[in-house]
């Protein structure tokens, strides 16, 4: 896979909790990725934040279900993402999906048996 | 800041009970005053009281404590009036709001907080943002990567970076990266981002060949807006001219 110059970078916001057929949105989002062969994708978890609904999401420490902010990034090729957006859309049902573009410096791995696309 | 002379003062009257976005709507109205710089506000509890509905709601009915009607009271010049007005209406929905012509007598004096602190420098210009994504695991002389990088970041005199760690990913070698509370030494997602000027970044892009062994190094457009209580940076200002 080979990934320079130009490049999309998609980012996904949503709340921790949020699920997707039993298992977390995050993860679900993740998997669906490796499935369309997308070059790669990071989830972060925030410690406070707001978003579509307003409510006030924060992670507590005390708490096991904490509903707290949670960022999907991606990068890859403006096709590929294009592929990617209509799954997302239908697995998103509440959060923002933001897209920008990006510029690839270096994009290096070792060894990687990947399939080819 | 509110002077002596003619200004506006608006009440808005919403029903104790009512939200906006899962919060109290007079809490919401009181934040959203606060956050845009209003001089004072004050909320009142009524006791008593009927709206449109013609339904008298009084406080000795326990069920329906939460129709007590809740008057939020401000005084502003005529500007920030119009300025906060849609988002008034649109957070008090079906609630009563109106405004009446004022005469400040005596302004509130200034708070203490508001006589000191020099107000910030504001700085606008245009920025790249430079994202580096790694593995928490890699190293770098026998040190973590990411603790390398931002030495070698600061070194090269460029403006700030932050690192984070994510909970779940993966990325060129289709390796995932998973947090897991069994595992104490997982390889979790290292993001760095770094802001600064266009040329700066790309000078460094060499050094980071030597050192990013596995990952990618991605570079965006940003605008930066500063707030800073010191000094603008030299090549800030040297931007704005």
């Amino acid at each position: 896979m080979k990934l320079e110059g130009k490049a999309k970078m998609l980012r996904i916001h949503f709340g921790e909790d949020d699920q997707w057929h039993g298992q977390p949105l995050y993860q679900a989002i993740v998997e669906r990725c490796r499935q369309l062969d997308i070059a790669g994708a990071t989830v972060y978890r925030g410690i406070q934040g707001y978003g579509a609904s307003t409510r006030i999401r924060r992670s507590h420490l005390l708490s096991f279900s904490s509903d707290a902010p949670v960022l999907v990034q991606i990068i890859d090729s403006e096709e590929n993402i294009n592929r990617l957006i209509p799954a997302l859309d239908e697995m998103v049902s509440e959060g923002l999906i933001a897209m920008s573009d990006v510029e690839v410096i270096r994009y290096v791995h070792q060894g990687g048996e990947h399939p080819q696309q | 800041m509110l002077r002596t002379g003619p200004a506006k003062k608006v009440t808005v009257y919403v029903i104790e009970g009512q939200t906006y976005h899962g919060t109290a709507g007079y809490a919401a109205i009181l934040d959203y005053l606060f956050f845009r710089g209003i001089s004072d506000a004050t909320v009142t509890r009524g006791i008593a009281g009927f709206g449109t509905d013609h339904k008298l709601h009084t406080s000795r009915l326990v069920e329906l404590s939460d129709q007590m009607p809740i008057k939020i009271e401000f005084i502003e010049t005529p500007e920030r009036v119009q300025e906060v007005l849609p988002k008034l209406s649109e957070i008090a929905s079906k609630g009563l709001i109106e405004v009446h012509d004022t005469n400040v007598i005596r302004p509130i004096p200034p708070g203490e907080k508001q006589a000191p602190a020099p107000p910030p420098v504001k700085l606008e210009a245009k920025a790249k943002m430079m994202r580096i994504l790694i593995g928490e695991h890699d190293s770098w002389h026998g040190r973590p990567l990411y603790e390398a990088l931002v030495q070698a970041l600061r070194a090269n005199d460029v403006a700030g970076v932050t690192v984070y760690r994510g909970i779940l990913g993966y990325g060129a070698n289709r390796r995932i990266h998973k947090e897991s509370p069994l595992h104490l030494s997982h390889d979790a997602p290292i993001l760095l981002t770094v802001v600064d000027q266009e040329e700066k970044l790309r000078a460094i892009v060499p050094v980071l060949d030597d050192m990013v062994q596995q990952g990618i190094v991605v570079l965006s457009d940003v605008d930066v807006i500063k707030y800073s209580h010191g000094q603008p940076l030299p090549e800030m200002q040297e931007k704005e001219k």
